[in-house]
């Protein structure tokens, strides 16, 4: 697994039911576009992360929908396994 | 927002709304409108233009890992290759064949580059494998015989173009060896007084004639044999130049020879006759070869 991946699962992993959009996930781990969304599409198809629009009117608030990722469960062990394999202190 | 901003984000912009039409089709309309919406989250200019390069490269990577069934990408991330995606398909990935590509751009300019550096070592024959050397000049015509009181015809030198009068017709012998001549005399003829005469030749601090073979010749490895008529006055130094007498049959080897002996001057071997120092023309043969 890249760098770059873990400091993606590491950003879920600060509230792993916190939906985050790609801005958001950009902000936490300072992964350049080229690389975050490669690494959120292909979690996203291994089963690590699910993802919806946000719920929210684009007129209404001024701005286009974003596109929210989440942890799912498959993908909670296997970033928290991964990160205990390291001997980081993982969130419960 | 100023100008410049606003010049900044419509370029973002169209690069983002770019890079999702060149998506997956089945991901181009969320990615467009994904990007769209993050892209404006982001605060300046540059941070835009980044972003918006950013998603044109996530494109590549997308279209190259999402446009092969999406198994093949979940099967990557089982195995922790997140990265390494490549080794879960067949062959190179559009990135891997790129990156091998460019090694291999590098790799043979580094050849080219390499053999231009070592050509001229790779095709220079040693020193101690050529030879020019000086060949002894032809054997002594036999004297003439008593009854024949004309000298045999051996050389004919040239009118010089300046300098003291030379003989037309002259008795020579190589210099190595110098026998009299001693034309018959028959009683009451007038024949003209016998002359022990001594071609010159290449004497004291002539250039080392190897310093003289063409390195084309070496690598071609021609090799010949050049006759160059050279006229020099009594003290060594020439005074007329060079011509070819006879060539070798390379024109390379023919103007090295020349200018062989053009960098002689003045340390030739002066002619003489009865010991003195005299001008003449005589033959300087030069012969290339390889020692091996």
């Amino acid at each position: 697994m890249s760098f770059q991946t873990l400091k993606v699962l590491e950003a879920f992993l600060e509230n792993p039911s916190e939906q985050l959009s790609g801005a958001d996930v950009h902000k936490r781990s300072g992964i350049a576009s080229g690389t975050l969304y490669p690494i959120l599409l292909r979690l996203e198809s291994a089963g690590w992360f699910v993802s919806r629009w946000e719920a929210v009117e684009p007129e209404s608030v001024g701005r286009p929908r974003r596109r929210l990722y989440r942890l799912t469960r498959t993908g909670l062990a296997h970033a928290s396994g991964v990160f205990a394999s390291f001997g980081r202190g993982v969130p419960a | 927002m100023n100008q410049s901003d606003t010049w900044f984000d419509g370029v973002a912009r169209n690069l983002v709304r770019h890079a999702a039409r060149k998506a997956p089709l089945a991901l181009s309309e969320r990615l467009g409108e994904e990007w769209l919406a993050d892209l404006r989250a982001r605060s300046g200019g540059w941070s835009q233009l980044r972003f918006a390069l950013g998603c044109c490269w996530a494109t590549t990577v997308i279209a190259n890992e999402f446009g092969a069934p999406v198994g093949a990408a979940a099967a990557a991330v089982n195995k922790t290759t997140l990265v390494r995606h490549a080794e879960s398909a067949p062959g190179f990935s559009r990135r891997g064949t790129v990156i091998v590509v460019i090694v291999g751009l590098h790799v043979l300019v580094v050849c080219v580059l390499a053999t231009a550096i070592e050509a001229p070592n790779v095709f220079k024959v040693s020193p101690a494998r050529i030879d020019v050397s000086f060949l002894p000049k032809p054997a002594a015509p036999v004297p003439p015989t008593p009854a024949d009181p004309t000298p045999a015809k051996v050389w004919h030198d040239p009118p010089p173009p300046q300098g003291p009068t030379i003989p037309t017709e002259q008795t020579v012998t190589p210099a190595d060896q110098i026998p009299e001549v001693q034309p018959a005399r028959s009683a009451g003829s007038a024949l003209p007084k016998s002359v022990n005469r001594v071609l010159g030749g290449p004497g004291a601090g002539f250039p080392n004639p190897d310093d003289f073979y063409p390195e084309g010749a070496i690598r071609l490895r021609e090799k010949g044999l050049a006759m160059v008529n050279v006229c020099v006055d009594g003290s060594g130094q020439l005074i007329a130049r060079p011509t070819i007498e006879q060539s070798s049959g390379s024109a390379r080897l023919d103007g090295a020879a020349l200018k062989l002996a053009r960098a002689g001057s003045g340390h030739y071997r002066p002619t003489t006759e009865d010991g003195r120092a005299v001008s003449a023309c005589y033959p300087l043969r030069v012969r290339f070869q390889f020692r091996d």
